[in-house]
Formats: C-alpha cells, structure tokens, sequence
C-alpha cells in the first residue's frame, strides 16, 4: 500500500512545484477531470469490489472508468489488464485472453498479465498453456498471486496436498489482514474440506471471519461446514448473514437447499425464484452465466430440457473440464447417457479429484447399466469426500448399501 | 431402487427429481471460476524504508533499519501482523563498489502456537550472515508481541527494550513491531493541490503515518567489520519468495512439491522512492527482482525523469529534463568527493563511514548542509520527501524551485529514541488516536 500510496508522490511534487511557480490558479470548488491514472486505479478498486460482494455493478462501473482511461491512453497497459481481467470476470474468456495477450506485448515485464493469461486458458480449456502461465508467473513474481493459482493448477492436475501446501503459502503471503488474507483462507478450507477434512475446513473459515469479520465467502463455506454436520438452524444463520449482505446466486440458491433440507419448502421455493432473477441482473451487466445457471437448474431438476442448450452453449464457449462436466451431468439428466459418458471422461481428463464429479460419472454408468463402475464411481466420489453434497451423497451411498 | 433406475433413461431423471423434491440440496460446490483478488500487494514482503547512519550513542557502528509491512493500524486487528515465516529478509551491504554484496545479514521468522482468536504475534527469529560464500548464524531472537494495549501488553517499552539481542562478534540485532518513522503528507499529495500552506516550505503539511505501526529490522555492527579504504559501503534491503511449480517431482520414492529450493527477489529498497518514482509501472516487477548490480538498464530513468517533464508539462517551471547526471550522481553511483563507489550503476544507499554523527542533524541531510545525513546514508529524521522533490526540481543545479518545495511535513509524529533499536515503539491498539472518544 505504502509504495501505492507513494507513487501519488508524482502528483504531490507536480503540485508543490506548481505552487512553487504560482503557475496554478484554480477556482475553489472547481473540480479537475480525473486522470488515466486515477481512472485505472478506480476501474481497479471496482474489479475488485465485484469480486468481493458480487455486486454485478460494480462490473459495469469497473468498464466505464477503465475505457475511459483508454480513451485518453489507448495502449495503457493498465487499463488493457483492468479489461482482460474484467472479461475474465464476466466469463468471457476468450476476450480476456486477447486483451490480455495484447498486454503482453506492450508490458512483458509485468508478472500480473501471465496470471490473467492463465486465468482464460484454463477456462478455455487450454490447461498446458495456462500452466505454464502460471510457472513463469512463479518464477518472476511468486507471492499470493502466483501461489493461489498455482494452488488451483495443482487442484485440477489432482494434487490436492499440492494444492494445500501452496494455498498455505498464499495465506502466509496475503499476511493477516484484509480480504486477500480472508479469500486465500477460505480457498484453503475450501480444500480441505474438498478432502473432508471439515474441522481444519472449519478453522480456516473462522480464521478468516476474524480478520474480515462477516465476509460472506468464509459465511457461505461455513454454512456448508454446519450442514455437512446436519445443523440446519446454524448452516441457515450463516448462509442468511452471507446473503443478507450479498445476494449471490450461489448463496441465495443454497439458502433455498438448506430451507428445503429443514422442511420448509415454501421458503425454498422463494430463494430458487430469486436465483433466477439474480441471474438476470448478472447478464444486465455482462455477466455469462449459462454454465452457472445450467448447473443449479440440472441439480434441482428444474427446465430440464432447455439447461441442456445452455450447458452446450457454455461448453462451446468455455470448454473446461468444468463446463464438460456441467454438459456431462446435463446430458444424462435428459437421458443422453453415453453422449454424457463422453463429455465425463473429458471432464475428468486432468486427474482431478473432485467429488461430484465423480459421483456424476457413477450416475452416467448407472444409467448405460454399467453397475461395477457405477459403484467404482460412487465410492470414489465418497471417499474423497464423504460431505460432498447434502442430496447426492446419500444417493451414492445407498447405491452402495 | 437400482434396478428401478436401471438404464430407462427417463427414470433416471424422474427418480433424481423425486430425490431432489424429497430430501434437498447442496448442489455441490457451485464449480464457477475461480478468482484471486486482483490487487495483492503482498505487505509482509514489501519493504517501506531503509535506513543507514551513524548514530551518536554508537559512533563507531553502522546502524541498519528495514521495514516492512507497510500501514499497520494498531487498532485493526492488534494481533494480526507479523514477518512472513515463507518469506527470507536480507540486509544486504556491497564494500568495493560493484554492487554484489558483500556482507549479507539473512532473517527468517517462525510463528509461535496461537489460540484461534488471540492469535500470537512473538515470533522466534534466525539471523544468518553470509560472507566470503560461508553462512554463520549470528543470533536466535525473539520479537516482542505487538502492542495491543496496557492490559494484554503492559510494560511495553520495557518488553521490546528487552528483545535487542547480540551478534556474535560484535553487534546488536532486533525485530519487531515498531512505529513508522517515515513521515509525509499522503493525503495532500493525492489531492491535487497537494500543499495546505504556503510553498511546502512553511510547514503545515498532515502527517499521514502518524499512529501507524511497520515491522521493522534494526541491526548495529561495528564498522571495523565493514570499513575498507575507501570507507563508502553500499546498504540495500530484499525480500525473497521461494519460487513454485506446478508438478511434483520424487524424491527417495515420495512425491514433493517444488517448495524453497530456489528464491526469487519480490522486493528491494536502496535509496528511498525509486520504486515510486523514478521507475516506470510497466517495469516495477523486472525491477524489484534484480540485483542493483544490473541498475544500468534503468538509467534512462534517472537521467530523464518522468516527473520532471511532468512538471514541466503541466507547470512550465523549466526544470532539467534531460541529462541528470546530478540524479545518476546521487542515486546510482555516490556524489564524487562525497560517498561515490566507482562507475557501476547501482541503486543502493551509501554512506561514507568515515565521516562522523553530528548531534545537530538537519532534516534536509546533504541540502543543508549537514553530510552525516541523506544521501551519504538516512537517518530516521531526514526529509526524503522534501529533498526528493528539491532534487528532482533541479536544487544541485541551482534551481529556484530547488529550495521551495516540500510537503510540509518536516518531522515524525513522535520522537524517535536516543537508543537502539531507534523507531518508537508502535502505538497501541487500546491508544489508537484515530478513533474518537464518545462522551
């Protein structure tokens, strides 16, 4: 902050010397146009917000004020890295990755743009490319930037020891303070907890809440942690603290599960309507959401059919293991299992162990009638993680019994 | 209810939906993407100031500061800072003028078990010297906690006083929290008219790090351990990160993760505001991770600064724009006559050990008058602001604008000590002077 903070020295001297030559006469209450500079640091602050509360307009703020700046300095790489990301942020992967690429070329010294370029390519499928992105970040500028990718590099390639042992060091890096150290901690519980391991989860969640009290990622993750224990009432308080403050899709719709798994269906039927105008108001503002809506629709079982067109759009637009599996899942809930097959084993391509997806592959199997590999699957899929989903967990395994 | 489901595709869903209306929920963790936050400063590796200098009470040491962590807010989570125990600290000093140094000063922290809440910011701490390729642990410390406030940490003054350990072979050594001594007015600088009165000379300015905490390193080593011939040494801070792969590799049959087998430098500090100032955004990150040894590809940037030609842009002052060599001068090689190390180009703070501590310092070191202080090292008290801006204006040129400038902030919010380690202890938590006192 100090060394931000500090390079405004530009503007302080600029100013003194200005007094000094009495060159300056501004009318009182005038109000200069803000520079590039303050516009980039603006578009970045609202980046950052969006990521923090989820609140879409902060993305539509974030673009005024960084095109804006590109206005006044067309090959800002600033500002191009504000927009790379932003489209990133938005879910459109192949702009971010072409913005960001155009970044390179006019700042290859900057060690951001080859996290931004990593960022698309896994997104877009493309995973050698974006891990070596992601090296050569780690080789010029490794702190929380490069660990935490690196973290989800080794999360996807399977290495979920890896992938804690570099989380750990984005959390040491973040420090103790502020809402980066509280997103590295929640992402490093997310990990554990990826592993059922809830209790180390759980400290993390709680590590985090108290250097960024109420921060709704660590509240959201925590109501997972009381609902894998079966505490209804308190996984409810937390996910309705989360929501309260940031109505994220993802949040109202697991409000809406929990509601539903304490026997007040009319209260979850409420939230999912929601998800779905919240979804709407994601769009307004640039946001893709079509894998994301895809998956909360094929999970609850809701417009069937038309999830489908979505998943395949999404998976078109973004051909990552995870759109493969949302695409997977999707498919066998219409019945189209052995397409579904293919679109599985691709989605498991990487080596990543990830619960539901492997539980998704068991429901594929089941459904060819592939009974051993079924089952193969389901115990897979427990095994890494015996909490994985409140509904699906137990269909694994009575499968099982 | 297997068989049920067996194959007829249309079951599989209606059962699934039966499930889903039946019992509940949890989709899963919702596989979005995933997003780090975009501006990760990484304060336990950022280094704020260094200082170099020859204090009165031990003339006959050189006296090192390193901060780091820049802004810490006693009251925002008292129990929070600490060194990153991932992290390895240099000071390091270059004796002959080639910029490499020569006598490296290593820091590694480790944390100490802490209750969830409380949290435990003791932390043990290695000191290793590196010289002539041999590695010698010269002290094992222990940094005071920080300070919370008279119930959790009483006795403040005396804890930390307490903590100050011995090198062996000579020398004293301590880490910990510690009040910023760095001063200036980051408020007024980001307004636009950035002098709240008078030329910036006139005093008036607000003193942004008032009540702000850093970690900080002070170190004293005698100088007959330094000195040579020429008596200028060369002093400048680092932070190293270890560098990280993606995939694991074997070793005696278990898989590992590339983890501190090689270090990568994240941040350096020589002189005070080059990082800042002088070196371009777009080359911020190639910069910190070199050694100032390589600072000769930078020198288009002292040379010609881009402030000047800002002030000139925007104010018609009639600075030099070009062909500073009065900056390379101070920044990059030593004055001549003064502390200058030769022709490498290096950012690094040199200080003449030969020239004695006055106990009569001025503020503005070498611009007034008084060669004990900034540029020939930094003491505490020395007004980097003021004389940066000065300098930049064209001062060792004789311009006018040289003498007018500043930020109105001409000293610390409190008094630095008389004795080692030298910065303030940290405000408290329980003092914090920014909040305000209900009736």
């Amino acid at each position: 902050m100090k060394r931000l903070l500090l390079a405004g020295a530009v503007a302080a001297i600029a100013a003194t010397a200005l007094l000094a030559g009495g060159t300056l006469r501004r009318e009182d209450g005038a109000s200069a146009a803000p520079s590039s500079r303050q516009l980039v640091r603006l578009g970045f602050r609202e980046l950052d917000a969006a990521r923090r509360t989820g609140e879409p307009g902060h993305y539509t703020r974030s673009e005024q004020a960084l095109r804006r700046a590109l206005d006044a300095e067309p090959n800002d790489a600033e500002a191009l890295i504000g927009l790379a990301s932003l489209a990133n942020s938005r879910h459109h992967f192949r702009e971010g990755l072409a913005l960001a690429r155009r970044v390179q070329g006019l700042s290859p010294d900057t060690a951001l743009v080859y996290g931004v370029i990593g960022d698309s390519l896994i997104e877009l499928g493309r995973y050698d490319e974006a891990f070596r992105n992601f090296e050569r970040l780690g080789a010029v500028k490794p702190g929380l930037t490069a660990y935490s990718r690196i973290s989800y590099a080794r999360e996807l390639l399977g290495y979920t020891d890896g992938a804690i042992a570099a989380m750990q060091l984005a959390v040491d890096s973040a420090g103790d303070a502020g809402e980066p150290s509280a997103w590295a901690r929640t992402q490093l519980g997310k990990l554990y907890f990826s592993k059922g391991r809830t209790a180390e989860a759980e400290r993390q969640y709680r590590l985090a809440l108290g250097s960024y009290p109420e921060y709704v990622h660590a509240l959201d993750a925590l109501a997972h942690v009381e609902a894998a224990r079966g505490r209804f009432a308190h996984a409810i308080s937390l996910e309705r603290r989360a929501v309260k403050q940031t109505p994220l899709p993802q949040f109202v719709g697991a409000l809406g599960d929990l509601y539903r798994s304490s026997g007040r269906p009319a209260a979850a039927r409420a939230q999912f309507r929601l998800v779905g105008v919240l979804d709407r108001l994601f769009v307004a503002n640039g946001v893709a959401t079509d894998l994301e809506l895809a998956l909360f629709n094929v999970d609850h079982g809701v417009r069937i059919r038309e999830s489908l067109d979505r998943a395949r759009r999404a998976q078109r637009e973004r051909p990552s293991i995870e759109a493969d599996d949302v695409l997977a899942w999707a498919l066998a809930r219409n019945g189209q299992c052995g397409q579904g097959l293919r679109f599985s084993t691709r989605a498991l391509r990487l080596g990543t162990r990830d619960a539901p997806k492997f539980f998704h592959r068991g429901m594929i199997e089941r459904c060819l009638g592939h009974e051993l590999e079924a089952k193969r699957w389901f115990r897979r899929a427990l095994r890494t993680n015996p909490n994985f989903s409140l509904v699906w967990a137990p269909v694994a395994r009575k499968a099982l019994s | 209810m297997r068989t049920l489901v067996l194959a007829v595709l249309g079951v599989v869903v209606a059962a699934s939906v039966l499930l889903v209306g039946k019992l509940a929920p949890g989709a899963g963790q919702a596989s979005s993407h995933r997003e780090a936050p975009l501006i990760a400063e990484d304060p336990t590796a950022d280094n704020t100031d260094l200082y170099a200098y020859r204090s009165t009470d031990a003339p006959n040491s050189l006296t090192v500061i390193a901060n780091w962590i820049p802004a810490e807010d006693p009251a925002a989570g008292p129990n929070w800072y600490r060194f990153s125990e991932r992290a390895r600290y240099s000071i390091k000093i270059d004796r002959n003028g080639d910029a490499k140094p020569d006598v490296t000063y290593r820091f590694r922290f480790k944390n100490r078990d802490a209750s969830l809440f409380l949290g435990n910011t003791v932390q043990d701490y290695t000191v290793t010297r590196v010289k002539d390729g041999q590695e010698l642990v010269v002290a094992r410390g222990v940094t005071p906690p920080n300070n919370i406030g008279p119930r959790t940490t009483p006795n403040y003054a005396q804890t930390a006083a307490n903590a100050v350990a011995n090198l062996a072979g000579g020398g004293k050594v301590f880490a910990g929290q510690r009040e910023d001594a760095f001063y200036a007015d980051i408020g007024a600088i980001f307004d636009l008219v950035a002098i709240r009165k008078g030329t910036g000379n006139m005093g008036g300015g607000k003193d942004f790090f008032a009540n702000y905490a850093v970690h900080g390193i002070a170190l004293q080593v005698p100088i007959s351990q330094l000195d040579d011939s020429d008596h200028t040494v060369g002093v400048w801070a680092t932070t190293e990160r270890p560098r990280m792969k993606i995939r694991s590799y074997r070793k005696n049959g278990v898989r590992r993760f590339q983890q501190e087998r090689e270090w990568v430098q994240v941040s350096r500090l020589g002189n005070p505001l080059i990082n800042e100032v002088i070196i371009p955004t777009k080359l911020k990150d190639r910069w910190n991770r070199l050694s100032p040894a390589t600072d000769a590809q930078f020198v288009q940037y002292y040379r010609q600064p881009i402030l000047a030609a800002v002030i000139n842009q925007l104010y018609g002052l009639g600075v030099p724009e070009q062909n500073r060599d009065d900056l390379v001068a101070v920044l990059l090689t030593g004055v001549p006559g003064l502390n200058n190390t030769g022709s490498t180009l290096a950012d690094m703070l040199r200080i003449n050990l030969s020239i004695p501590p006055t106990t009569m310092p001025n503020r503005l070191g070498v611009f007034g008058g008084d060669v004990a202080g900034f540029p020939n090292g930094r003491r505490l008290g020395d007004d980097v602001v003021d004389i940066a801006e000065r300098a930049v204006a064209g001062k060792l040129k004789g311009h006018p604008a040289g003498d007018l400038l500043g930020d109105g902030v001409d000293g610390n919010d409190v008094p630095n000590l008389n004795v080692f380690p030298y910065e303030n202890i940290p405000p408290s938590g329980f003092d914090n002077a920014k909040g305000q006192q209900k009736p």
